[in-house]
């Protein structure tokens, strides 16, 4: 009683691969090139910093406070005769720096940590997890201020290095999380049981066969860390603790600008708006990376 | 279904201690103490300070007595409010953090939740694009920048609104959004994607092929599937909302639990310090078993595991 | 005697990424009150998609049902309002569809599910409709309806949740049920159980059935006329014993004779149709089936084939059989 029923044959249309896929997908999404664009012009600015603008970030010149936007100073001083506009790309170098560079000690952690409790399983999973429960149920935001007040009163306080680890111990744990799942998840798949039926050992398959697959999700979760990371970064300067002045810090300008707000309401304003549309850039980035790495969505 | 509750509780308490011991090392690792003052105190001061708080026992000591105090509900004097209970400090700034907390969490929902699903239905319409932009939007910028925004048009410019302070509607309207905006765009992104998701199930397609009323699969068949991961994402989104009330607390000058710890950990209160975090990590570990349980109630694939 | 059901000219499309499917061009097919028939072609061959078609629960972004008529109990069924054609559906037509698991909502209980139809088609109060709900999950043969009503989709087996969906079906006694696949997501041990079922119910209330398979073995038990499909069209139809013997399409034929036999010895070859089905967006000018067919002449590559009657009842759409010539058939029959 068996069928001849053959399956609808797709006739050779255009090649597909995911990440060839993914890389059009991203491309046709305005929004995501939008903040892409910005991510770069920003990156740019801040790199050529010292040739956009004749004043260094710390330059005090007190014969010219609380300025208004002008000519001789772009967007304004400050109460101590700062430069607004150098302030504020210098100041991008600071949250640029924090988003990226803690993104590496994430990874370096959490990438790890996730494939060996994904891929052992058992007991090693186990208690590898209970830890990641542990820290997770610890409102990240106030184990960074615990860990920056630590390191604030030690003679690296307020160096950015140590901004970078606080923020960056605290942010791996979602990461391990994603790694473990993903690993989990592909590790019962028919391809892992070929490679181990062709004798590859555990950190082999691991390496070659699981971590480039579980590679898609953690591209756009670190996307999205980052600009939590620059975030974070914002409030701990805004609260006090985070880098220590004269290092300029979007954070640290709109605590500044917070006394002044009624009269000298624009010294607030461009800081909260150059911190927006970066979390933006970035957030607009990962949506796109998320949807165009999404195999489901092909219509 | 009890087990799994004392079961979850159990695992709470434990990681609440394992929260209080780390808290409490790394106090301990900050250099200075309580009695920084700016023009420094005699040793003899300090020392004679310590001894009568007890902060010349070893730690593990120290621990253990705060530990021990817990159980009975006592958190501890604060060291920056001489002769204040830890507690009553907490429970003085409790009441406004919780309101500020719940209404911006029913206002989030209020507005993501019917949006999301507004977007789903009506998709690639005017709404479901306006839905889209605006949630990614109010997802993206911080409650933090926002309220500076908010404020700078608001009060600075329009003068309608006051900039801090708690306790008339005027003061609490700014506040109130700026928390909500993450979670009211979350909610509406997940909804969204969920509400498509469902609408694109088998049973769906069931349900109308019994000739039932576009209404009715929409409500009994589509929304109670859609709002599953709605829940799921609850707790992390309630997990935001306190660590996120805080900020909001220092930004509007409110003055609840956020703006006393904040204000605790520059003045190395221990007490308080240590106080706060309880709060903090006791609310979420609550609010995340409350939304577990929610969540089984609504979806019966779970309550038989 | 007119028919039940008359499918007349059905034509739908869908919009894709890569061009117009043309699902089903032209499909014409009618079912009489209590008779069986069969709507047979392999996947991808337009038979779901014609009867989704028939109570308009197409997507309508990215289908669209072109044009065609579909007579029901007076009345062209395309041209009804949603609020009429809601009416037809559940109560006059119903649905058993192919997969089991993910056609019942997850969340509803299965009384809830069954009872729903009855409240809304039959005005039933709630008792009275979870009382037919439990007389219902009783006739299709599951044990303790009492309390089973009350339990979720995901307690029940593959096969049980495929009762329950004819237990739905036949809730409000309509007189046409369209079975699409029901069995193919079961055990093959199941399926007869539920063909059973499903035909001793369509005898029971003289309910007409669309039977939509690709399992010939099923057909030529339970049904009285088949109708075969074949890129988006019928390709021939007539009743299912001649359709057996003596088929007049050499795909038919094909499909017979890649079923293995248990009366012939097991060294002999399997015989697939060789090649693939079409493109159905970019169709061949003539005969669909003609890149894979043994027997076709010249003409056939060019003029797209029409159905006629070329035996008494028995329709073909195939030039080579319209001449008179079967060379698919074996001399014995």
């Amino acid at each position: 009683m068996a069928v001849a029923s053959q399956s609808i044959a797709v006739p050779v249309r255009a090649h597909h691969t995911l990440w060839g896929d993914a890389i059009v997908r991203l491309r046709r999404n305005k929004l995501a090139m939008a903040g892409l664009a910005f991510i770069i012009l920003l990156s740019v600015v801040a790199i050529l910093a010292p040739l956009l603008t004749p004043y260094g970030f710390a330059d005090q010149n007190y014969n010219d406070i609380l300025q208004g936007p002008s000519w001789k100073h772009l967007l304004g001083t400050d109460q101590l005769g700062r430069d607004t506009f150098a302030r504020l790309i210098y100041g991008a170098r600071t949250s640029l720096s924090v988003g990226i560079f803690t993104q590496f000690i994430v990874l370096c952690i959490g990438l790890p940590l996730g494939a060996i409790a994904g891929y052992a399983g058992g007991r090693t999973d186990n208690f590898i997890m209970r830890f990641v429960d542990v820290m997770y149920a610890f409102p990240d935001l106030l184990l960074v201020i615990l860990l920056s007040s630590v390191f604030y009163g030690t003679k690296f306080g307020g160096s950015i290095y140590m901004l970078f680890l606080a923020i960056g111990l605290v942010a791996w744990v979602n990461i391990s999380r994603l790694v473990r799942g993903q690993i989990l998840s592909l590790k019962t798949r028919d391809f892992v049981s070929a490679a181990r039926a062709m004798g590859g050992m555990g950190r082999y398959i691991t390496w070659r066969h699981l971590l480039p697959n579980a590679l898609g999700p953690v591209i756009v979760s670190v996307t999205f860390n980052i600009p939590r990371a620059i975030f974070t970064e914002a409030a701990l300067s805004y609260i006090g603790i985070g880098v220590k002045p004269p290092t300029p810090s979007w954070g640290a300008m709109i605590q500044d600008g917070f006394n002044l707000i009624f009269a000298k309401p624009y010294m607030l304003l461009f800081p909260a708006i150059a911190l927006a549309l970066l979390m933006l850039s970035f957030t607009f980035l990962g949506d796109g990376l998320r949807d165009a790495l999404d195999p489901k969505l092909r219509r | 279904m009890f087990r799994y509750i004392v079961k979850r509780f159990l695992w709470l308490l434990l990681v609440l201690v394992v929260v209080l011991l780390i808290t409490f090392i790394l106090m301990h690792l900050v250099p200075g103490g309580p009695w920084d003052r700016e023009k420094a105190l005699a040793p003899k001061v300090v020392a004679a300070l310590n001894k009568r708080y007890g902060l010349d026992k070893p730690l593990w000591e120290q621990f253990v007595k705060y530990m021990w105090g817990i159980l009975h509900g006592d958190l501890g004097t604060s060291y920056s409010y001489a002769d204040r209970n830890v507690t009553s400090i907490l429970l003085q700034g409790l009441p406004k953090t919780a309101t500020l907390g719940i209404l911006a969490f029913v206002f989030a929902q209020a507005i993501g939740i019917p949006f999301g699903m507004a977007a789903a239905l009506k998709q690639n319409t005017a709404v479901d694009y306006a839905s889209v932009l605006f949630s990614t939007i109010f997802a993206s910028i911080p409650g933090f920048v926002l309220g500076i925004l908010l404020m700078i048009l608001l009060s600075v410019v329009l003068h309608w609104l006051p900039t801090s302070g708690w306790g008339s509607p005027q003061q609490i309207i700014m506040p109130v959004i700026c928390l909500a905006a993450l979670p009211a765009a979350q909610s509406a992104r997940i909804t969204r994607a969920s509400t498509l998701d469902v609408m694109r199930q088998d049973y769906v397609r069931t349900a109308r092929s019994k000739g039932l009323q576009e209404n009715v699969v929409r409500v009994r068949h589509i929304f109670r599937n859609s709002l599953i991961p709605v829940v799921t994402v609850a707790g992390p989104e309630l997990a935001n909302l306190v660590t996120g009330s805080f900020i909001i607390e220092n930004l509007f000058a409110i003055p609840g639990v956020g703006r006393l710890f904040v204000q605790g950990i520059g003045a190395r209160d221990y007490s308080l310090i240590m106080g706060g975090v309880l709060f903090y990590a006791f609310t979420i570990a609550i609010l995340n078993l409350a939304v577990d349980l929610l969540y089984a109630a609504i979806d019966p694939r779970i309550r038989y595991d | 005697m007119k028919p039940l059901l008359q499918v007349s000219n059905l034509t739908t499309h869908f919009d894709t990424q890569d061009g117009i499917v043309k699902a089903v061009e032209g499909v014409s097919y009618d079912v009489n009150v209590g008779e069986t028939i069969a709507l047979v072609g392999e996947s991808g061959c337009g038979k779901t998609v014609s009867a989704l078609s028939i109570v308009r629960l197409i997507a309508e972004p990215p289908g669209k049902i072109v044009s065609g008529e579909v007579f029901f109990e007076g009345a062209d069924l395309l041209k009804l309002s949603q609020d009429e054609i809601r009416k037809v559906r559940g109560a006059k037509i119903s649905m058993i569809f192919q997969e089991p698991l993910t056609s019942l909502n997850p969340v509803l209980t299965i009384g809830r599910q069954l009872s729903e139809g009855l409240e809304y088609h039959k005005q039933l109060s709630s008792q009275d409709a979870e009382r037919e709900a439990i007389n219902l999950l009783k006739m299709v043969g599951i044990p303790h309806p009492e309390t089973r009503i009350h339990d979720y989709p995901h307690q029940f087996s593959g096969g049980m949740r495929q009762r329950v969906m004819i237990a739905i079906a036949i809730a409000c006694k309509p007189p046409l049920v369209i079975a699409d696949e029901p069995t193919t997501a079961v055990d093959v041990t199941i399926q007869a159980q539920l063909l059973e079922l499903i035909k001793g119910i369509s005898r029971e209330y003289n309910t007409a059935l669309i039977l939509i398979t690709h399992n010939l073995g099923v057909v030529a038990r339970y049904a009285h006329r088949v109708f075969v499909m074949y890129a988006g069209k019928i390709v021939e139809y007539g009743t299912a014993l001649e359709v057996y013997h003596r088929p007049l399409h050499p795909y038919t034929a094909g499909l017979l004779a890649s079923v293995p036999r248990l009366d012939e010895p097991r060294k002999t070859r399997l015989l697939p149709i060789k090649d693939q089905p079409p493109d159905l967006i970019a169709l061949p000018p003539g005969c669909a089936f003609y890149a894979r067919c043994d027997h076709a002449n010249d003409g056939c590559g060019s003029k797209k084939p029409v159905l006629m009657e070329v035996a008494k009842g028995h329709f073909s759409a195939c030039w080579v059989a319209q001449k008179g010539l079967k060379p698919w058939q074996k001399k014995s029959s």
